[in-house]
């Protein structure tokens, strides 16, 4: 890793805020609507509290043990066996979600902008485009996070202007939507939304100094919950609850709705640029750690040349499923599902195997 | 591997690819107007769809070319949805057609009525090209009479006509804004009425006791000039149109409802003193109307509306002295608020029991008091709570204004 | 460390050729050295001193001082009554050398070498004169507010300049030579307790790392010791102001200088120090920062109008409004081209243009401007070659580009803006935004010198965070972190 000096709390707070608050403008809400309708804003803020507990215990760990990352940490505690066998599965997780979510982009763009595209086309330049950012290093990624972060927030903050006028609070009730339990209950099970903070501790060393990465983390978790929940309350409040369901992008239907003034009616693609490199940043993020994550388990120093090879396996692989509907309602609601409980573990997991084997005691 | 051989290969790319979507401006037709009729042989889930297309080349300076041609090409096919429609309209025009500027959906009233309008609209909105900004337009005679009579005078472009046109007109409140999107929201959210605008090129028997606003499209005195009219309102029910609400009722629905806005309503009254004369005023409202539902299980439940306004008096032709005399001024205040009220509850009598549903967006002010969506639609609002509750109107009258003259001259003075 | 440098040099070290004692040998060589009789101004002056001494002088006649001869050198050694040449010869400085290598190159950089009977070392009197231009304005950089001097083709005079604005003792002008055959002296300054030594070390050894014949200039020197020769992006800063430099060098930076340029190459850069210019800082607060505002703003427009146009039109047509929508499709419906085809003849032309413009006498200069715009703006339109609106876009686009006054910037942004029209026709906004996407991280990812290129903004550093906007005049108190100067504070 070269120049451990360079990025500071800034930088991950805008990777982190970038990589997860980029799901306001892809399927997540219209999964999550499937099941709360109304109420999915709620959904929300109940995956993160659901997963902060084993978030913050995995934080508390790396500054006990100081300068392990993710993957070091685990195969310090857990014995180089079984770390490397929960290392591998943390891989796994991690590329398939990128192949599903990255379909999903895709598909989102080919669909809203370019519909007489090719879907492997739209597919190969994406990830061309992801391939070559993170090739430049996490140092040169986590800048220009930094660099664009503003303008990207200041147009969704611009949206959030525009929109407020169309919105009719009201329509957040009934309150509990389809019923509390099922939205508890659904939302823990999608907390894996939120299960990049997790992956993002691979980064954990770095950082000029190690308190950086919790300010920034945490920092940036705050506004990632604080952002999504309230744009997931716009939608909601923005459809009614029969149309939300109805609705694949909703962030699209919005910048497709709002217009500024009479003389410019018809803006999304202003927003669609913006969402476009927040989403190439979330990609190339996924790349890079994915790519990371298996560097550090299979001890490749020199993890840079894994890119392309996994880039190829995401192109191959994402395009297997059929039609986007299939890889949105089928593998990706099972998928969040499945690897939630993964998540929420593998903490306490670690926390009391160190407490056994009397670690914290030295 | 440096970026400066990406770019090359981008390209190389270029110069290599077809490249899928691109196409040039002038390859394309830009539609302004989409009309949606029944067709002609009745047959089911068959319609004619009128495309309005503008043509570019008149009302730009640069071209020197085209001035003698029309500022638009309508033409009409018949399809079952409108985005296949665009492919059979490939026959007659050069172009390819898209949608994403057209700013009105006219619909024929006949097909509004028989209820196929849903299954039109909710195909489209599958693409993106229908956006969710157009307005719903409910013409009293064919979509295509409508397109193809509609011929203005001064914005000879049609783009400009129907954004000047609408705007304006959804400002004064006789027309609702009734965009595809509140559609959608109302009909699938299955409680209240959606109003559409109502509109006409035909004239039908003039209504010769109407004031400013007590007419419906078609029934304005209009003397010269494009016979087209923008007037009140097409009640709809579940995605079936199954009324029609003049200018003034309109207006008091839009008044009723806190979703909307609305600018600027003038309008006049009966002179409490001098009958026969009426009295111009200006209708402003700053405040939101407070709907106040309490909601009983198995008991009518009891809505209460306030409607905060202002009044800012602009013509009295009878030259009652209301400025200085506050005695006149109380029985004005009473009058004109009576007036409203009157017709306020006549509008709202008519919901509950004619329609029964409200135009007024009422329903979501009720959600409150349910936790979850099944309780609330057991309960019920379309056909329990709005038709059987007890609807308590307010107006009240804030602030009166005269204007910047304190009293009018007297005529007889002057006459002397 | 001195032993580095010479590594190239090491060899003819070796073979170093002695002076003869003899006067009349060593004179017949310096002679047979400098081809005397067939090089016309290589001047060879015997003289026969008031104590009864030879002397020879050797000296080339178009880079001395004559007068100074005169007065210096002939007339002491014919009044004075000392023995000794060193208490005879009265100028400031006088250099002994003992081998003919030493002889010629004093005599190449402009001294008198006087040879003496039965001595085996020559004096060097410097005497040097060469021409150069007087201190003029700044052509390229002008400001409306600020110093007007800029530098000139002599490292002297510009020394002269720079030290006029920093009084401090601190303030070191070190000379490196460089070149192997004809051997030119580069001028590295710095202010010694704020410069990183580190950097300093860096620079020395690229410097001496040059093994080229000749490094005539500056302009030269840049693609010597630029890591990267194919980047698109520069990192030395150029300029031709004095004041400028000076204030780069307060902030810990170091400028390189040379004879035969009248610019000076300044190192570590910044995506900023090209951004700014000498005027947004002598503005007031205010004013400044407006300039600065419109500055970036012409920057985005020059770098995208052209693309986002050709993005727009070809794939996102819903995107324009109406009215405009029409006015350009009528105007289109009689061009015979695509619209990138277009666009990219209109750049191609203005770049056309630019060139020719650059490039013509300058009695002809105006009538280039006026044919230019004739053809581009008013036939093209009116013969249906293009379409009104791209003649705005291009014009726009291409008056935009002029604000960014750095010579080096403008060329990047200029390729760059083909780079993105090519990227727009591609995929639209898709292909643009990946492409500037990549374009970006690869600024965020240069380094010149060590320092971060896009550094203060990311990666931070403490400083006074002069990227876009500046602050006010008291509240900069830091030097930039980026260059890690010795002294931080400014107060």
């Amino acid at each position: 890793m070269q120049g451990k000096e360079r990025l500071t709390a800034k930088e991950l707070f805008a990777i982190t805020v970038l990589m997860i608050a980029v799901k306001i403008g892809d399927t997540t809400p219209s999964l999550l609507a499937q099941h709360g309708k109304n109420a999915f804003w709620l959904m929300a803020p109940i995956a993160f509290f659901t997963i902060l507990p084993s978030y913050l215990l995995l934080m508390h760990l790396l500054k006990k043990y100081k300068d392990k990352n993710l993957v070091e940490l685990i195969e310090h505690i857990l014995g180089k066996r079984a770390g490397k066998l929960v290392g591998l599965a943390l891989f796994l997780i991690t590329f398939f979600s990128m192949t599903i979510d990255t379909r999903n982009y895709v598909e989102e763009i080919k669909l809203l902008y370019f519909p007489e595209a090719t879907t492997s086309l739209v597919f190969i330049i994406f990830m061309g485009v992801c391939f070559f950012g993170a090739k430049k290093g996490f140092e040169t990624i986590g800048s220009t996070a930094w660099v664009l972060f503003p303008y990207i927030k200041i147009t969704f903050i611009l949206l959030v202007i525009l929109i407020l006028e169309e919105v009719v609070w009201q329509r957040v009730f009934p309150i509990w939507g389809t019923g509390l339990g099922q939205i508890v209950m659904e939302g823990m099970k999608k907390s894996s939304i939120f299960s990049q903070l997790i992956i993002l501790t691979m980064a954990y060393t770095s950082l000029r100094k190690t308190s950086m990465f919790h300010k920034g983390a945490l920092f940036g978790a705050l506004i990632v919950i604080v952002e999504i929940t309230f744009f997931f309350l716009l939608y909601c409040t923005m459809f009614d609850y029969n149309s939300i369901e109805k609705v694949a992008f909703p962030f699209h239907e919005i910048t497709q709705y709002v217009n500024i003034g009479s003389f410019f009616t018809n803006i999304e693609t202003f927003f669609m640029i913006f969402w476009l490199l927040a989403a190439f940043i979330r990609f190339i993020l996924y790349l890079y750690f994915t790519a990371w994550i298996f560097g550090a388990v299979f001890n490749i120093k020199e993890f840079e040349p894994l890119l392309l090879p996994f880039g190829y396996f995401v192109v191959i692989l994402g395009l297997m499923p059929k039609n986007a509907i299939q890889n949105e309602l089928l593998f990706r609601e099972n998928y969040l599902d499945m690897i939630t409980p993964f998540f929420l573990i593998l903490p306490f997991l670690l926390w009391t195997t160190a407490k056994l084997r009397g670690e914290f005691k030295k | 591997m440096r970026p400066v051989f990406f770019f090359l290969a981008v390209g190389l790319l270029f110069l290599l690819s077809g490249c899928y979507d691109r196409i040039e401006l002038e390859e394309q037709s830009y539609v302004i107007g989409i009309g949606i009729d029944k067709a002609d042989n009745d047959e089911k889930g068959l319609f004619k769809i009128t495309f309005q297309i503008a043509n570019p080349e008149v009302g730009s300076s640069i071209s020197s070319g085209g001035s003698d041609e029309d500022p638009q090409q309508t033409i009409t096919v018949e399809g079952s949805d409108f985005i296949t429609a665009t492919n059979t309209a490939n026959s007659i025009v050069t172009k390819e057609i898209v949608l994403d500027h057209t700013k009105v959906l006219v619909i024929s009233e006949e097909l509004a009525r028989s209820g196929d309008f849903l299954r039109v609209v909710q195909s489209a909105s599958r693409t993106t090209q229908l956006r969710r900004g157009v307005q719903i337009v409910v013409s009293r005679e064919d979509a295509s009479d409508f397109l193809n009579n509609n011929k203005p005078t001064l914005e000879t472009r049609p783009h400009k006509y129907y954004q000047f046109m609408l705007n304006r007109a959804t400002e004064t409140g006789i027309i609702p804004d009734a965009d595809v999107h509140r559609f959608f929201q109302i009909t699938e959210g299955d409680a209240d009425l959606f109003l559409a605008i109502y509109a006409t090129t035909e004239k039908i028997e003039e209504k010769s006791q109407g004031y400013e606003d007590q007419y419906i499209a078609g029934q304005i005195p209009q003397i010269g000039s494009n016979a087209t009219q923008f007037m009140g309102s097409a009640v709809f029910k579940e995605g079936k149109m199954i009324d029609v609400l003049t200018g003034q009722e309109t207006r008091l629905c839009l008044i009723f409802d806190n979703t909307i806005d609305m600018d600027d309503l003038l309008a006049t009254y009966p002179d409490p003193i001098k009958k026969g004369y009426r009295i111009a005023a200006s209708f402003i409202k700053k405040e939101k109307t407070k709907v106040d539902i309490d909601y009983k299980k198995n008991q009518p439940s009891k809505i209460t509306v306030t409607v905060p306004f202002s009044l800012e008096i602009l013509a009295i032709p009878s030259l009652v002295d209301y400025a200085e005399n506050s005695e006149n001024q109380k029985i004005l205040r009473k009058t004109i608020t009576d007036d409203i009220n009157k017709r306020a509850e006549q509008l709202v009598k008519k919901a509950q029991q004619e329609y029964r549903s409200d135009p007024f967006y009422w329903s979501i002010y009720v959600r409150k008091y349910f936790r979850t969506i099944k309780e609330y639609e057991k309960a019920d609002w379309n056909h329990d709570i709005f038709p059987n509750a007890d609807v308590k109107l307010d107006f009240q009258l804030t602030q009166i204004e005269f204007g910047k003259m304190l009293n009018d001259s007297d005529l007889d003075a002057v006459r002397d | 460390m001195f032993g580095l440098f010479k590594r190239g040099n090491s060899s003819k070290e070796e073979s170093k050729r002695p002076l003869y004692k003899d006067l009349k040998k060593n004179t017949e060589e310096v002679k047979k050295l400098f081809s005397h009789g067939v090089n016309s101004d290589f001047v060879y002056r015997k003289v026969t001193s008031n104590t009864n001494k030879e002397v020879s002088i050797f000296f080339y006649a178009s880079i001395v001082n004559s007068q100074k001869i005169y007065d210096g050198i002939i007339k002491p050694l014919f009044e004075s009554e000392k023995e000794n040449l060193r208490s005879v010869i009265i100028l400031e400085d006088l250099a002994e050398s003992y081998d003919f290598d030493q002889v010629e190159s004093d005599i190449n950089s402009g001294k008198a070498v006087i040879f003496e009977e039965n001595s085996d070392r020559a004096y060097a009197v410097d005497v040097a004169e060469f021409q150069h231009r007087a201190v003029e304005k700044p052509e390229n950089e002008s400001v409306v507010k600020g110093p007007q001097e800029a530098f000139t083709e002599s490292v002297s005079v510009n020394l002269s300049l720079i030290r006029k604005k920093i009084h401090d003792k601190q303030l070191i002008a070190e000379t490196v030579e460089i070149g192997e055959r004809a051997k030119q002296a580069v001028t590295v300054m710095y202010v010694s307790d704020l410069v990183n030594q580190d950097t300093l070390k860096n620079v020395r050894e690229r410097l001496n790392s040059i093994s080229v014949d000749n490094v005539r200039n500056i302009e030269i020197l840049e693609q010597h010791i630029e890591e990267r020769p194919y980047s698109i992006i520069p990192t030395l800063l150029y300029t031709e102001r004095s004041d400028r430099a000076a204030s780069f060098l307060e902030e810990g930076f170091i400028v390189l200088m040379m004879n035969n340029s009248s610019a000076c190459l300044i190192l570590p850069v910044t995506f900023w120090s090209f951004f700014h210019t000498p005027e947004d800082r002598y503005l007031r607060f205010l004013f400044g920062n407006f300039s600065r505002i419109i500055r970036f703003l012409a920057l985005i427009i020059t770098l995208f109008i052209s693309a986002v146009y050709v993005a727009i039109t070809n794939y996102h047509s819903e995107m324009i409004p109406p009215d405009l929508l029409l006015a350009i499709t009528s105007a289109r419906e009689r061009v015979p081209f695509p619209g990138v085809f277009e666009v990219l003849l209109m750049e191609i032309s203005f770049e056309l243009i630019r060139e020719a413009g650059l490039r013509i006498p300058n009695p002809l200069g105006p009538t280039i401007g006026i044919v230019g715009a004739l053809i581009l703006g008013q036939a093209a339109v009116e013969a249906n070659i293009v379409s009104p609106i791209i003649v705005i876009i291009v014009a726009l686009s291409g008056l935009s580009s002029f604000a960014m006054a750095n010579i080096s910037l403008n060329y990047t942004i200029r390729i760059t803006r083909f780079i993105f029209i090519m990227a727009a026709s591609f995929f639209g906004m898709f292909s643009l935004m990946g492409a500037f996407l990549l374009w970006l991280m690869y600024l965020a990812s240069l380094k010149s010198f060590g320092t971060p290129f896009l550094a203060p903004l990311s990666p931070r550093y403490p400083s006074a965070r002069d990227t876009i906007f500046r602050k006010t005049a008291i509240k900069e108190m830091l030097r930039p972190g980026f260059v890690k100067p010795q002294d931080m504070k400014k107060k």
